[in-house]
């Protein structure tokens, strides 16, 4: 009887110990690290991507490849910018930028008023070098330090190339494109247009129309009613197709109609898949990452001085829409 | 010794400390976590700072738009001191986490005051213009700074998650680690207070017993307490009190049968007395009646009759007489030949005693009749049973502190067994007719008489007789011989 007593006692003794040094131990134990504190920066070339279509497949991965090409380079760079085409937001990143004295800017070409402004007054101000990406603004307006991306004039008749083979000789096409006349856009319908004047059965109807979802809609009955023989479109601005394509499949069958985009919209991958699109000009993000960020490098490093002002083209090609299925 | 007092102390003092160690460590992990938490208070307390010293910086440059006097820019000039020092202390926020953004917000509080400071120089040279647009951007920049806290504060919250968590984590753990530690604190001090109590009242209970054992009379079981304290000097005590108590109530005891005995030797003393009051008177007559007969035996003619009867008579007086009084070894012989005398009329030829006394040392002291019932056992062994009698040899000699007396005689003798017997003191059951005092009872007063345990021994050889020997002290002698 005592001694199962004692052997009670000692083992409510021994658990309630063990208890005890468990949940001290979780009091005493501080296993979460604060992040550690720095006296200094902790790179010398603080970079920033900015872009007008954050979180768009195609921007993520000229974001993912600049940020590999940071790593490497040993730089430090943040990828800002503003959502759907938001053109005062990103206005207002690049002078957050600015004013904020990064190293560099890496900067999705916005061919406006107040983006050259900023980079032409603001940013030789603060002497911050800019470096276009994807979308270029020519160097006598912006300033900037060169240009990384596609060649959107090569582009343009690429696409044009290949909707003549699909499409054979003769028929009518139309040309889709922003009303903002932008530098990469009219690159590309210089670069259609260039290849399609040598066709004289082709007809090409240009139509302009802004960014606004209704209009781009409204622009498209109006084609369609004006014009019910044409063939072929194409969405000079990627970002257009998408609501284009949606107008176009509420009246007709889309197979009969070429339509040709380009890959910087952010629709326009799963337009493809979807089989919405006939072909696509592919362009290489990453590689504009990568190479914007190392071009950039070098010229703070000093390593490339002046860069190329024509500017760095990167890889494109012509995606079809059988390559995706 | 570990007096109750110290225990007391003792279990005071371990429980104080128990209770000081869980204080202190609260305290100290206390004082940490307030710290830790002063900490990012403060962080976010220097951010807040910047932006509040920003807009103060745009609500100044507009009072002085309004009012360019000297007052107002002074008090322009103190907030961009006051957002000057804001900035130094974000200097200390940067980690890794924040080091991008850090660096952009410090550059961006720079070109505040950049910007600031171009429009006082453009306000003081009239440039309304370029002023005007300085304070846009001013504005503009301080409309950054704001957002931008915001974003760092996003980024602290997001970069000290985990450490709110775990201090959250911790602050419950905290709660669980108090309810743990009451327990086992609560579960030790009921064990060392009922070990403690049981320390205390286990003694006082044995002592209770102890008493409850006394009260009731037995005051055998002594008082055993294993402790340390006062109440086992209390037990000692106690247990000492017993054992006086036991010696005392021995004592009374055998008081008690002293006086006992005491009492009853008087009474056999009063009835001895009578009866030798009583028996005195008989024997007087017998001893007139045994003269009368003596001196008409004389008359008669019949002289040796006479002598016979007044040996008888002598012997009969002696024997009344000297029963409890010592006498001189020289009475004994003389009572010792009358004696002889008498059994040689009994025995006549049949008794040959050879007696050869030193006459120098007769007078020393010895208990009466001592040697007669020797000299009549000697008889009664050596001389009764024998047809052709016996010879008794009756020697006194003189020795330098003993005078020695041997009564020997040719008579078959004892066993070893025997003659212990006789020295040991038992009864030895008397044969024939003796004059009733026994050999043992001789051995009893002659040692009670010299306090001496070898004044007699016995040399005896069956069929040939004994040989009694009486070693007599002459220290008690009256004169030396």
């Amino acid at each position: 009887m005592r001694k199962t007593g004692i052997l009670i006692l000692s083992f409510v003794f021994i658990s309630l110990c063990y208890l005890t040094y468990v949940s001290a131990e979780k009091v005493f134990r501080t296993d979460w690290q604060l992040p550690e504190t720095l006296d200094k920066s902790l790179s010398q070339y603080r970079l920033v991507l900015i872009t007008r279509d954050m979180e768009t497949p195609f921007w993520d991965k000229v974001g993912n490849g600049a940020l590999e090409q940071a790593q490497i380079d040993g730089a430090s760079l943040e990828v800002w910018g503003s959502y759907g085409n938001d053109q005062e937001d990103f206005l207002k990143k690049i002078d957050i930028a600015l004013h904020s004295k990064v190293d560099g800017i890496i900067v999705q070409g916005l061919d406006s008023e107040e983006f050259k402004k900023m980079t032409k007054i603001k940013a030789s101000s603060y002497g911050i070098p800019i470096i276009t990406v994807a979308n270029d603004v020519p160097m006598e307006e912006s300033l900037r330090r060169t240009y990384v991306g596609s060649d959107q004039y090569k582009a343009g008749r690429m696409i044009a190339n290949q909707l003549l083979k699909d499409m054979g000789d003769k028929g009518t096409i139309v040309l889709m494109y922003d009303s903002s006349q932008e530098y990469f856009q009219l690159q590309r319908l210089n670069g259609i247009q260039d290849v399609l004047k040598n066709h004289p059965k082709i007809v090409t109807i240009n139509a302009e129309t802004s960014d606004e979802r209704e209009e781009i809609v409204s622009k498209t009955q109006d084609i369609l009613n004006q014009t019910p023989e044409v063939d072929a479109f194409i969405a000079v601005n990627a970002n257009i197709a998408g609501a284009m394509i949606q107008e176009i499949s509420k009246r007709f069958q889309i197979e009969p109609y070429f339509i040709y985009s380009f890959d910087d919209g952010p629709e326009s991958i799963s337009l493809l898949t979807e089989g919405k699109l006939d072909g696509i000009i592919e362009q290489s993000p990453e590689m504009m990452g990568k190479l914007s960020v190392k071009m950039m490098m070098e010229w703070l490093t000093g390593e490339t001085v002046p860069l190329d002002i024509i500017g760095y083209y990167t890889d494109i090609q012509i995606l079809k829409v059988t390559d995706v299925q | 010794m570990i007096s109750i007092q110290r225990k007391i102390l003792m279990l005071t003092t371990i429980v104080l400390v128990f209770m000081a160690a869980i204080w202190i460590a609260m305290t100290h992990y206390n004082h940490q976590t307030l710290n830790q938490y002063n900490d990012i208070l403060q962080r976010y307390l220097s951010m807040n700072e910047v932006s509040n010293a920003s807009q103060d910086v745009i609500t100044d440059l507009n009072n002085y738009m309004l009012k360019p006097t000297p007052s107002s820019l002074e008090q322009l000039d103190i907030s961009i001191d006051k957002i000057q020092n804001a900035k130094k202390e974000i200097f200390d926020l940067r980690n890794e986490e924040n080091d991008f953004v850090l660096t952009n917000y410090i550059n961006l509080i720079d070109s505040f005051i950049e910007t600031t400071d171009r429009f006082i120089l453009f306000y003081t040279q009239n440039d309304t213009d370029s002023s005007v647009k300085e304070f846009s951007e001013a504005t503009r920049i301080s409309n950054y700074i704001s957002e931008m806290t915001l974003t760092l504060v996003d980024k602290e919250l997001k970069a000290y998650d985990r450490f709110y968590r775990g201090i959250i984590e911790q602050s419950e753990a905290l709660q669980k680690l108090g309810i743990w530690v009451l327990m086992l604190i609560t579960f030790l001090l009921i064990l060392i207070t009922y070990w403690f109590s049981l320390s205390i009242t286990r003694p006082v209970q044995q002592l209770t017993k102890a008493a409850n054992e006394f009260s009731k009379g037995r005051f055998e079981t002594p008082v055993i307490v294993e402790t340390n304290d006062e109440i086992a000097f209390l037990a000692r005590t106690f247990d000492r009190m017993r054992i006086n108590i036991n010696n005392l109530i021995s004592e009374i005891k055998s008081t008690a049968q002293l006086e006992n005995e005491l009492q009853q030797n008087k009474i056999l003393l009063q009835e001895s007395q009578f009866r030798s009051l009583q028996s005195q008177i008989n024997p007087h007559f017998l001893f007139n009646t045994l003269n009368t007969i003596s001196k008409k035996a004389y008359l008669e003619g019949s002289e040796e009759t006479g002598d016979l009867l007044v040996s008888v008579a002598g012997l009969l007086r002696y024997n009344l007489k000297r029963m409890d009084r010592s006498v001189t070894l020289l009475d004994e012989v003389i009572v010792l030949r009358q004696y002889m005398d008498i059994q040689k009329a009994r025995f006549t030829d049949r008794l040959h005693l050879f007696i050869d006394i030193d006459e120098s040392c007769l007078n020393v002291e010895m208990p009466s009749l001592t040697l007669q019932p020797i000299i009549e056992n000697a008889v009664i062994h050596a001389v009764e049973p024998e047809e052709d009698g016996g010879k008794i040899w009756f020697r006194i000699r003189d020795g330098a502190t003993f005078v020695t007396i041997e009564i020997q005689d040719d008579g078959n003798g004892m066993s070893e067994q025997k003659i212990h017997e006789i020295l040991e003191g038992k009864q030895v059951p008397t044969e024939g007719h003796s004059t009733g005092i026994g050999f043992s009872n001789v051995v009893k007063r002659l040692r009670l008489f010299y306090s001496n345990e070898d004044v007699i021994h016995i040399e005896s050889i069956i069929g040939r007789g004994t040989k009694v020997v009486l070693k007599i002290p002459k220290k008690r002698s009256v004169k030396v011989c």
